[in-house]
């Protein structure tokens, strides 16, 4: 049998294996045995550095020949609610310059959080003549000089989405570089964009572009055009609207009416900056075959945001602000059976007071109401255990569930308890739970809960919670599958991060801020922990400057086969062998 | 490295059914909107942090009657007493005074988009305001920004909203919309004709609205309430 595998023919693996995409199976399929390590290596297209420091990009390119995608994350989490300071890292130029040598054929780069200057915009832009694809993620640094490279250079560019980027000097003249001939446009998403792009480069591009099906325009891209842009994109699946508002005027009205009548395959919208509500029903033709909603960014209350939601009765996913409140949520569960995905953002997050009647019985309703919900975000002031035991028991297909009581620390507001109860039958009950985000009064019983039940838990996030280390102690030591912590403003210390170092080797990384891990714990794990990056980041200046058992500001700690790295600013310190 | 942490059983949830919403007879108590924090971070004390700890290591904990060896990587006993005294536990660090106690970071909404869209940011209003004076096409506002949100309260309502009065051309739209906001929560209907709206204008006065031009009232109107008819 040994003799009959041996003779395996190589191009019947690769075959096989060209229809193995996901990372963990190619993984595991390269443990197997040498030889389908080597196979595997070879044929590998695709490949996902979930942290760009726990690689070097010549390890990468010695391992995998072939690529044609890379994707990349660069800062924490966290780095969303500036919470890491600017200038960390997360520069992309070197992976930019390896890969450019390294792969001519390269056709894909998607980056997520990363520092992308116009230099590197240009590298790729310039070297990868078959580019075909664009993500740049919450990225920075870059300008529309870089784009107006991208354009003019990636003859095959098919998608180009710029999803929450900041791009500075904004100016809209980029959009014309694409050349006449140029026509090979699937995605575009500009909607990050800050000043008015060229309407007319933009319409021509539109018109030219048959394979086009996602357009997400930015605010500036005025509504009585819309309709023009419709028109001449009618195969549109995704659009993102601009401003959403003007003067009423019924042939401005009936014409944008008529022109979302034309699209007939529309599955998504998004946009509704600055709405007028007047003219919402003109989108009510697309309503009944929607999908998606990203009603995020839309000033709509009240009467005109719940009719516009019970229109779409076959939403499978809502991003909406918390004016739907709790009554608009009622409606919402009642027609739209198929809802897998929820996120209510806070309109007025730094208000002292509620703005809106958004309560836990909104999110109640919900679950009642929509059996499919496998993913909520939800902003809200206040929270009680019965109605988390209700929602949990209500929604046995959770995967993501985060709740952020705006409050830090609020308890359940009727019994005046800790949360603890609440989320711990959230985790005992949602067995496919993949990730978690806390708040809310929570001692460390609720990390008990965590650690006993959340088996699948990979992704963790704690804010204003527990009362000593053994809250971090449970879900180190009891969630098996755990791959990203993040910590702020925690009582958890030295003892609990210490007697589970083996522990951080086993996942991506963990942060924690504005809590009790000292210096003198953070050098030793530096140094005893070589497979691990320690770093302090305290801006306060050298830790070493101060007691050794004083805290650090923040620590990031991330496992990494590269090595320290030496690219970090003067604010952040490794902790490896040589500092202690 | 064997950790024993003698885990009791976690309690069963029987005692909760009560409160199962599944049956929607829970009426949430009204005054308790807005309540006062059971701790707050924005002091930006130490307070909360020292108390915690002391519960954690020693004094009374709840978890003193079970095994605590969590042992330390290097072999070195707990360090307790590092928690009195030198530890300076800091609360979250808020860089930027000048906003109003804010806790940094929190909540935790993409910073991106705060700055995009947040209306105190001048930037961001800037470039709020172009892009609005080409949506907007021929709006007239005097006092040349395109957006006037204020703040709309209602007698007898615990939730002050806020509306944009531009959306709005005429007294009757205004009242229109408001009637429809209101009502839903407090079924009104028929009631409507009970109340009047009042606005405070520049000088701080509440005058009835309705009584000047709807321009007039557009650039002095700071704030709306609706109030209850006497009589």
């Amino acid at each position: 049998m040994l003799r009959k595998a041996s003779l395996f023919p190589e191009e019947m693996l690769e075959h096989v294996l060209s229809f193995i995409t996901s990372d963990k199976d190619r993984n595991a399929v390269s443990l197997v045995c040498k030889s389908w390590y080597e196979i595997e290596r070879w044929c590998r297209k695709r490949i996902f550095v979930g942290n760009c420091y726990a690689v070097r990009p010549e390890m990468v390119i010695r391992r995998f020949p072939e690529l044609r995608s890379v994707e990349l994350k660069g800062k924490p989490h966290f780095a969303d609610f500036d919470l890491v300071p600017d200038g960390w890292g997360g520069c992309v130029y070197p992976w930019i310059a390896a890969l450019a040598t390294a792969y001519p054929l390269l056709e894909e780069i998607k980056l997520k959080r990363m520092v992308v200057s116009d230099e590197s915009l240009e590298v790729i832009a310039k070297s990868f003549k078959n580019f075909k694809v664009l993500v740049l993620s919450s990225c920075e640094g870059f300008s529309t000089d870089g784009l107006a490279a991208v354009a003019a250079n990636c003859r095959n560019l098919r998608g180009l989405d710029l999803r929450e980027s900041e791009v500075d000097d904004p100016s809209g003249q980029w959009l014309s570089r694409f050349p006449g001939s140029f026509t090979s446009l699937a995605s575009l998403n500009i909607s990050c964009l800050g000043a008015e792009v060229s309407f007319s480069a933009l319409e021509r591009l539109v018109g030219r572009c048959p394979d086009l099906k996602t357009l997400r325009l930015n605010h500036a891209v005025p509504l009585d055009k819309l309709a023009n842009l419709l028109r001449g994109a009618p195969q549109l699946v995704e659009l993102g609207t601009g401003a959403y508002s003007a003067e009423l005027q019924p042939d401005v009205f009936s014409n944008l009416a008529g022109a979302f009548s034309g699209c007939k395959e529309l599955r998504s919208l998004s946009g509704f900056w600055n709405v007028f509500p007047g003219y919402l029903p003109a989108v009510y033709p697309v309503c009944s075959g929607l999908t998606s909603l990203n009603l995020r960014d839309a000033n709509i209350q009240g009467a005109d945001l719940i009719n516009l939601v019970s229109q779409c009765r076959s939403l499978q996913r809502l991003w909406v602000l918390d004016y739907i409140e709790d009554s608009g949520l009622k409606a919402l569960a009642a027609c739209c059976k198929d809802l897998t995905e929820l996120r209510v953002f806070p309109s007025d997050p730094y208000g002292a007071e509620p703005n809106v009647s958004l309560t836990e019985r909104g999110l109640v309703s919900v679950s009642e109401g929509c059996p499919k919900l496998q993913s909520v975000l939800y902003f809200c002031r206040q929270m009680t255990n019965a109605a988390l035991v209700t929602i949990a028991k209500n929604s046995p297909r959770m995967t993501c569930f985060r709740l952020c009581i705006i409050e830090p620390r609020a308890p359940d507001y009727q019994t005046l308890q800790p949360l603890d109860l609440g989320f711990g039958a959230i985790v005992e009950n949602y067995m496919d739970l993949r990730r978690l985000s806390l708040s809310g009064l929570l001692t460390d019983r609720v990390f008990e809960y965590i650690g006993t039940y959340a088996k699948k838990l990979e992704m963790l996030s704690v804010a204003f919670a527990g009362d000593s280390d053994l809250g971090l102690h449970h879900v180190l030591s009891g969630c098996e599958k755990l791959c990203k912590l993040e910590i702020r403003d925690c009582p958890f210390g030295d003892n609990a991060l210490l007697a589970n170092a083996a522990k951080l080797e086993t996942m991506r990384s963990l942060w924690m801020s504005s809590c009790s891990v000292s210096f003198r714990a953070c050098k030793l794990l530096g140094q005893k922990m070589p497979r691990l990056n320690v770093e302090v980041i305290d801006e306060r200046g050298p830790p070493d400057l101060r007691p050794e058992n004083c805290p650090v500001e923040k620590l990031y700690i991330y496992r990494t086969i590269a090595g320290p790295r030496f690219d970090m600013p003067g604010f952040v310190w490794t902790m490896d062998g040589d500092s202690v | 490295m064997e950790l024993q942490l003698g885990l009791r059983s976690l309690p069963t949830y029987n005692f909760i059914e009560n409160f199962d919403l599944n049956n929607d007879g829970f009426e949430p108590r009204d005054q308790m909107l807005g309540s006062k924090p059971w701790i707050s971070c924005e002091d930006g004390n130490n307070m909360d942090y020292k108390r915690s700890s002391e519960v954690a290591f020693g004094k009374n904990t709840r978890y003193a009657s079970r095994e605590l060896p969590l042992l330390l990587w290097s072999g070195q006993p707990n360090d307790e007493d590092d928690w009195n005294g030198e530890k300076k536990i800091s609360c979250s660090i808020n860089k930027n005074g000048e906003e109003e106690n804010r806790v940094e970071g929190w909540p935790p909404i993409n910073s991106w988009r705060r700055k995009v869209l947040h209306h105190d940011q001048d930037q961001a209003r800037h470039v709020m305001n172009s892009s609005r004076m080409a949506a907007a096409g021929n709006y007239q506002n005097g006092d040349g920004s395109n957006s006037k949100y204020v703040k709309v309260k209602m007698e007898g309502v615990a939730i002050t909203r806020k509306i944009d009065l531009r959306l709005y051309n005429s007294y009757q739209t205004l009242t229109k919309s408001l009637t429809s906001m209101f009502a839903k929560c407090q079924n009104l209907g028929n009631d409507a004709a009970r109340y009047s709206l009042t606005y405070q204008d520049k000088d701080g006065d509440w005058l009835v609205a309705g009584d000047v031009p709807w321009q007039s009232f557009m650039e002095s109107v700071q704030r709306l309430k609706i109030v209850r008819n006497a009589g």
